[in-house]
C-alpha cells in the first residue's frame, strides 16, 4: 500500500508542474484515442468488408463430392469389373450431374453437426431464361425453402414489396433491378425456361433490394420443388448452405465436418483466400501502428519523468537524507507515471468515444443511391478498458527507469553539492 | 554525566576505488551528550563532512563503532539506516533544499509526513509554534521560492527538529548566507538546542561561530587535533 508520504509527494509534483503534466497527459490521451479509433474503425471496415462478402453467401457450402478420374489399371484394385473393358472402344458416358440425392436424410445431421450452426438451407441452383413479352434474359434460378434460406440471405427484411417467407409453388421472388428491367410488379406473370427447355409460369410474389449485387441482379428465388422441376433434378438438390453464429469460426467448423460427411465441405475463407489475406495484412498494419503509438506514448511519459527526476535531484537527495527509503522514492515516480497515464485515459477514452460517435452519425449516399453510414462503428467497452490498461501499464513501465534512477540518488553527493 | 546521544569509538573511514585505497579518517573517538552544541572545524578536505556523514548514518565506517542512543549503528543496512535517520536524527545542509511544491509548514513537517498522517497531525501544533518562534508565523502557507535565503534556512532549521531528534547534524548551515542572516540562523540553532535539549553538531569554517559552541572538535588530515575544548562533555 502506498503511504501518505508517497501519495502526497507524487500528487504535489504533478500539480506543481502543470505544463509538464498536461503535456504528458496529452500524449497519453492521444495514444489512447488512437488505439480506440484505429481498432474500431479498422475493425468496423474489416467487419463491413467481411459482411459484404459473406452476407449473401453461406459461411459453409456442402456440395456433392468431386468425381476423381480413375486410371484403367486402378479399376481392379477398386473391386470394379474389368472383364468388359476394351481398349479403343468409344463409350458415351451419361452426362453426370453433381447432385445430392438423399438430402432429406442428411438435413437433420447437418442441423445438429455443431452448436455454431444457425441455419442449414437445401439449395437447387442453375441457369435459366426469364421471358416476358419480347424481353429475354439469362438468370440464376435458386430453389429454396424460404423459411430456411432467409437465414442465409435476409430477403424478408429487405423486401420492397410482397413476401418471401410463405411463398408457394408458382411464386417467384426477385430483385428490384431485375423487376425494373422487366417492368414487373407484384402478381405480374413471368416465364422461366430451364436448361433442358422446360418452361414454367410464375407469378411475382416479392421484390427486394439486399444491397448485394449478385443477389439483386440476375437471380430469382423459387420454391425448392419448383426449382427441382425447372432444373429437372427430380428430388435432388445442388448443395446445402450453412450459416454460423460466428463466421470467423467457419474454417474450423468446416474442418470438423469433413470426416463426418461424404461431401465436399468448404468454408467462405477457402472460397475467398484473397479477401482473408487482405484482412490479415490490414490487421497486422493496424497492430504495428498501435504498437508504435504505445511505444511513443511510453517514451513521452518516460522522458518527462527523466526531466522531473533530473530537476528534483537535490530534493530527492534531501528526502533520502531525512530518511526516505529508495523504495519510497521509486514508488513516488512510478505512481506519478501511473497517475499521468490514468488521467490520460480519463481524457482519451471520452474523446475517443466522442470521435467515434461523431463518425457514426455521418451519413452519405452510396453508389447504389442508398443513404448509409460510411463507418461501421460498434463501441466495445472491452476495447475502452483494454486501451486504458495498456496505457496505464505503459505508464508504469516507462516510469520504472527514471524512478529507479531517483531511488539510487546518493544523498552524500547532494550534500557535497556535486 | 548524561548518557551520550552519539558515541564514536576508534572510527576510521577509507574509500576504495579498485586497488586504490584512500584513507580519510583515522581513529576518531568522542561522544556528544544531550543538549550539547558542538562545532567541528578544519580545513578543506580534512574529513569534516565525512565525519558528519558517518555520524548522520549517511555512510558506514570502515573501522570502529558508532552508537546512537547506545545502539550500535555502524553496520546497519541501508533500510535500517534510513529508518534510524527518519526517527532519531535531524539534518540541516548548506543549501536548504526545501521542496518548492509544499508550503513552509508542510516543508517543516516533511520528516513527520514520512512517519504517517497521524504523526504529522500530532506534530503540527508544535511545528507552528517553532515557526512562530523563528519569526515565520505569517509565512506558514507561503511556498519556499517566495522566501529570502535566510528565511528558507530558518525553515530548514525548524524542519530538522520535526521528529524531536536526539541530535541534529548541520553541514555549514550558514555557509550560503550573508553574515547577518548567518548570525540569525546560528543564534536560532543555539536557542533551539538550549530550549529543546537537542544536541547539535555543526560543521563550520567560521571561527566566530565555533568559539560560541559548547565544544569545538578540530580535525586535520582525518585526525582529531588536540583535546576537544568546550563547556560540556569534554573528553
Amino acid at each position: 500500500m502506498l503511504s501518505y508520504f508517497i501519495r502526497s509527494v507524487a500528487f504535489r509534483h504533478l500539480r506543481y508542474s502543470v505544463s509538464q503534466s498536461l503535456l504528458t497527459i496529452g500524449v497519453v490521451a492521444i495514444s489512447v484515442l488512437l488505439i480506440i479509433y484505429l481498432r474500431t474503425i479498422i475493425g468496423g471496415t474489416q467487419q463491413r468488408i467481411t459482411q459484404n462478402t459473406t452476407g449473401a453467401i453461406p459461411h459453409i457450402t456442402v456440395e456433392p463430392p468431386e468425381r476423381t478420374p480413375v486410371g484403367a489399371w486402378q479399376l481392379s484394385s477398386l473391386g470394379l469389373d474389368t472383364d468388359n473393358l476394351y481398349v479403343g472402344e468409344v463409350v458415351n458416358l451419361p452426362k453426370a450431374r453433381e447432385v445430392i440425392e438423399d438430402w432429406r436424410l442428411w438435413l437433420p445431421s447437418l442441423d445438429a453437426v455443431d452448436p455454431e450452426v444457425a441455419t442449414v438451407s437445401p439449395i437447387v441452383t442453375g441457369q435459366a431464361f426469364m421471358n416476358r413479352g419480347s424481353r429475354r434474359q439469362s438468370v440464376r434460378v435458386t430453389g429454396v425453402i424460404p423459411e430456411r434460406h432467409n437465414g442465409i440471405v435476409e430477403i424478408e427484411k429487405n423486401l420492397d414489396a410482397g413476401r418471401f417467407i410463405g411463398m408457394v409453388s408458382g411464386d417467384v421472388v426477385l430483385g428490384q433491378k431485375l423487376a425494373r428491367d422487366f417492368g414487373l410488379k407484384l402478381r405480374d406473370k413471368v416465364r422461366l425456361v430451364g436448361p433442358e427447355g422446360l418452361t414454367l409460369n410464375f407469378s411475382v410474389a416479392g421484390i427486394y433490394t439486399t444491397g448485394f449485387g449478385q443477389v439483386d441482379d440476375g437471380q430469382v428465388f423459387v420454391t425448392l420443388r419448383d426449382g427441382q422441376s425447372l432444373l429437372e433434378l427430380g428430388g435432388s438438390i445442388s448443395s446445402f448452405g450453412i450459416k454460423l453464429t460466428d463466421l470467423y469460426d467457419a474454417e474450423n467448423v468446416a474442418r470438423r465436418m469433413v470426416p463426418v460427411f461424404p461431401f465436399k465441405v468448404q468454408s467462405w475463407v477457402v472460397q475467398n483466400p484473397n479477401l482473408f489475406r487482405t484482412l490479415d495484412a490490414q490487421g497486422q498494419t493496424r497492430d504495428l501502428i498501435l504498437i508504435m503509438t504505445t511505444i511513443a506514448s511510453g517514451f513521452g511519459i518516460g522522458s518527462i519523468l527523466v526531466m522531473v527526476v533530473t530537476s528534483k535531484y537535490r530534493e530527492i537527495g534531501i528526502l533520502k537524507a531525512m530518511g526516505a527509503t529508495p523504495g519510497e522514492i521509486q514508488s513516488i515516480f512510478v505512481l506519478e507515471g501511473l497517475l499521468l497515464a490514468f488521467i490520460g485515459c480519463l481524457v482519451g477514452v471520452p474523446l475517443g468515444v466522442l470521435l467515434l460517435k461523431g463518425l457514426a452519425a455521418i451519413r452519405s449516399v452510396g453508389p447504389d443511391g442508398r443513404v448509409d453510414a460510411p463507418f461501421l462503428i460498434e463501441i466495445d467497452p472491452m476495447l475502452l478498458l483494454g486501451a486504458s490498461l495498456v496505457a496505464m501499464a505503459t505508464g508504469v513501465v516507462a516510469s520504472y527507469f527514471p524512478a529507479r534512477k531517483a531511488g539510487q540518488v546518493d544523498p552524500m553527493q547532494v550534500i557535497r553539492g556535486s | 554525566m548524561a548518557q551520550p546521544v552519539v558515541e564514536l569509538d576508534r572510527v576510521g573511514k577509507t574509500y576504495y576505488n579498485g586497488d586504490v585505497e584512500t584513507p580519510v579518517l583515522f581513529d576518531i573517538s568522542f561522544s556528544i551528550v544531550p543538549g550539547e552544541f558542538v562545532a567541528i572545524v578544519g580545513g578543506s578536505g580534512s574529513g569534516k563532512t565525512t565525519l558528519l556523514n558517518l555520524m548522520g548514518l549517511l555512510d558506514r565506517p570502515t573501522a570502529g563503532v558508532i552508537r546512537v542512543e547506545s545502539q550500535e549503528v555502524s553496520q546497519l543496512d541501508e533500510l535500517e539506516r534510513a529508518k534510524a535517520r527518519r526517527d532519531r536524527l535531524g539534518f540541516i545542509f548548506q543549501f536548504h533544499y526545501l521542496l518548492p511544491e509544499f508550503t513552509v509548514l508542510e516543508n517543516a513537517l516533511m520528516p513527520c509526513r514520512m512517519r504517517g498522517r497521524e504523526f504529522e497531525k500530532s506534530q503540527e501544533p508544535r511545528m507552528r509554534e517553532l515557526l512562530k518562534a523563528v519569526g515565520l508565523e505569517d509565512k506558514l502557507k507561503v511556498r519556499p521560492p517566495q522566501l529570502s535565503g535566510g528565511q528558507q534556512q530558518r525553515v530548514a532549521v525548524v524542519r530538522s527538529l520535526a521528529n524531536e531528534p536526539a541530535v541534529v547534524f548541520a553541514d555549514e548551515p550558514t555557509g550560503n548566507l550573508d553574515s547577518k542572516s548567518g548570525r540569525l540562523v546560528f543564534d536560532l540553532m543555539k536557542r533551539l538546542s538550549r530550549e529543546s535539549g537537542t544536541a547539535f553538531v555543526m560543521v563550520t569554517h567560521d571561527d566566530n561561530f565555533a568559539l560560541e559552541a559548547d565544544r569545538v572538535i578540530r580535525i586535520r588530515d582525518g585526525r582529531l587535533v588536540g583535546a576537544p575544548t568546550g563547556l560540556k562533555g569534554g573528553e
